[in-house]
């Protein structure tokens, strides 16, 4: 499958899909202009893989420094998707990585942690 | 007197302890221009990095929703997106002690105005905890109506800030009421 790379700009998070290597990262700052329009090629490239994966091993990273309101909800879908593979069986690890000076994100990482029934989940402090 | 007219306004802002001021017709490009200055301003400041993100969040969301929902555009449907439509607001940035304030206000249709009242009312009244179960709840449930975003963007504000939002609304005329909300961070 091929890799999906869109480079972070001000306004949007780099988004690297390595699916070879089975791991997605989702990192910097998310607020676009149009949220849907964003995330919707993000969105088809995942289900796209996901579909695939079948009972295999994934590894998905969130390392966003802040995002709007609607983003978080691009990102809910995401972590939905995951936990919807998860569920089928495929091991999928999710890790949200926040910066320990804003504990706005950390709590929201628990929230979205709190949700995944299936995927595990990992809430780790960013690497400085 | 050119220079005292405009001189007398900065000043009038000024003395209210305001940074940064836009009152016009608000777009996305506004807000990432104005959002970089802001983002510098509290860099110089040595904000906090919980601050200079919490403002930052506080802004965005504020900027957000003028561009979304403010009462007063101006529209031309012949032409393509994005001069479909603009919309008018406006808001302040400013100090009042330690804290930065984020003071937006635009017009609503007064039709609108208890809705509003009535759901701002609520989420003032929410501790840090109550919003994090209401945050979640409401990330889970589809938009409000009337509302083109998560509906989140209040409630993204309250959590953000560090008193209760305050909000107000006066009638303009039979058909619009201007509605302002401020934050401190």
């Amino acid at each position: 499958m091929q890799n999906l790379a869109i480079p972070a700009s001000a306004r949007t998070p780099a988004i690297i899909f390595d699916f070879a290597k089975h791991h997605l990262k989702l990192t910097g700052e998310s607020y676009p202009e149009d949220v849907t329009e964003f995330y919707n090629p993000v969105f088809a490239a995942l289900d796209a893989y996901l579909k695939t994966l079948g009972p295999g091993s994934c590894r998905f990273d969130f390392e966003l420094i802040y995002l709007n309101s609607s983003s978080a909800k691009a990102v809910m879908m995401l972590m939905d998707k995951l936990d919807a593979a998860a569920a089928k069986g495929a091991a999928v690890d999710v890790y949200w990585f926040y910066d320990e000076e804003d504990d706005t994100m950390q709590e929201l990482g628990e929230e979205f942690g709190e949700d995944l029934e299936n995927a595990k989940f990992y809430l780790e402090k960013m690497p400085h | 007197m050119l220079a005292r007219e405009l001189f007398d306004i900065r000043q009038v802002l000024r003395k209210q302890g305001i940074i940064f001021a836009y009152s016009g017709y608000v777009t996305e490009t506004v807000l990432s221009g104005v959002g970089e200055a802001i983002k510098q301003k509290l860099t110089i400041d040595d904000a906090d990095t919980k601050t200079l993100r919490s403002v930052f969040a506080v802004f965005v969301e504020q900027m957000q929703n003028m561009i979304r929902y403010s009462a007063e555009k101006v529209p031309n449907s012949a032409l393509e997106p994005p001069f479909i439509e603009i919309r008018y607001g406006v808001l302040t940035i400013g100090r009042d002690g330690d804290d930065y304030v984020v003071h937006a206000g635009n017009l609503v249709e007064r039709s609108d105005v208890e809705r509003l009242r009535a759901r701002l009312s609520k989420i003032r009244d929410m501790n840090k905890e109550e919003l994090r179960a209401s945050h979640k709840e409401k990330l889970r449930a589809g938009p409000e109506e009337g509302s083109k975003g998560a509906g989140l963007g209040f409630m993204e504000i309250a959590r953000r800030a560090t008193k209760p939002i305050e909000f107000d609304f006066t009638d303009v005329d039979d058909k619009y009421a201007f509605f302002t909300l401020k934050a401190s961070v």
